[in-house]
């Protein structure tokens, strides 16, 4: 008697079937559409470069007043925290307000100015920048 | 511009047809296939003259359709389902020559991302490692360890019921 019997596929068979793949052929319009996009793209203006030159100094500003404003935080904590340690034998010492506050009012005026100053400069920098755009 | 309306019409059926092999629809290949030539368009500028010009462009078109098929994938059964023949007239021996090919497409469609890639681009490259490899942008090794793996794992998940029949004395 003979029956039908299956071998597991071979790496012959698969080569055979895939390497035989048919291809497909573009739509009549698919270049035409393609060119249409590729001209759509073209019309695009370029996109406007970052004015790296006109911001730089209002960089150099912006930065320069972030790290005065973080030493002068980092100065000040630093002196709160040495004015309120327990400081041994104290107990005799008169008492020593911290030395940020010593200012006072003068010292509240001149930050307060400050940050005024650095408020000024930017919104004048970004009127220059972009004149009429808004 | 006319220029490129040249490369268009040169590369078109190749570009199409690799998308197709990905994801099997016609529609999405021109889709893939128009956006390859943007990009090209585009990225022309960076185009190394001493590179050859349809090795740059299936790396790109290679590149956007496994991003595109990432993104969104292409209706693909799982391996284990291949195993189920499509007709069950033929359940008794082999299937047609026909359904056989079919299935065996489809079980490429089911492999993992990183075999089917290497498939499809070995058989749409004629068999050329080299291309193939430079098209994926892995080394030739690379290349051809994902294809023994992948033929490997098509030989074992296929049924034996996809293999051509042969008579055989009881």
């Amino acid at each position: 008697m003979r029956r039908l019997t299956g071998q597991q596929i071979g790496n012959e068979e698969i080569e055979r079937i895939l390497s035989r793949e048919d291809g497909i052929l573009p739509s009549s319009g698919f270049a035409v559409s393609v060119m249409d996009a590729v001209r759509r793209e073209a019309a695009v203006p370029p996109p406007i470069p970052f004015p790296w030159k006109r911001a730089l100094p209002g960089l150099v500003v912006g930065a320069f007043a972030v790290a005065l404003v973080l030493v002068a935080g980092v100065v000040a904590l630093t002196q709160l925290g040495r004015a309120s340690a327990p400081a041994p034998f104290s107990m005799s010492l008169p008492f020593i307000s911290p030395p940020t506050l010593h200012g006072g009012i003068g010292s509240a005026a001149i930050w307060t100015a400050l940050a005024l100053l650095v408020a000024f400069v930017s919104v004048k920098l970004s009127m220059r920048l972009a004149p009429g755009r808004i | 511009m006319s220029a490129f309306e040249g490369i268009v019409q040169r590369w078109q059926s190749p570009l199409v047809n690799l998308a197709y092999r990905f994801c099997h629809d016609r529609g999405r290949a021109e889709e893939m296939a128009q956006e390859a030539f943007l990009r090209a368009y585009r990225g022309l500028g960076q185009w190394r003259k001493d590179a050859v010009f349809s090795t740059w462009l299936f790396a790109l078109a290679t590149n956007l359709y496994r991003s595109e098929l990432r993104r969104i994938p292409a209706r693909t059964v799982s391996l284990e389902d291949v195993a189920e023949p499509l007709d069950a007239r033929a359940s008794d021996g082999g299937l047609e020559d026909r359904d056989r090919d079919f299935a065996v497409r489809r079980a490429v469609g089911a492999l993992p991302a990183k075999y089917r890639e290497a498939l499809i681009l070995f058989y749409f490259h004629d068999m050329d490692v080299t291309t193939a490899a430079r098209s994926l942008g892995v080394p030739e090794g690379t290349l051809k360890a994902r294809l023994f793996r992948g033929r490997e794992i098509l030989r074992s998940k296929l049924p034996r019921r996809l293999a051509v029949p042969r008579l055989k004395e009881a």
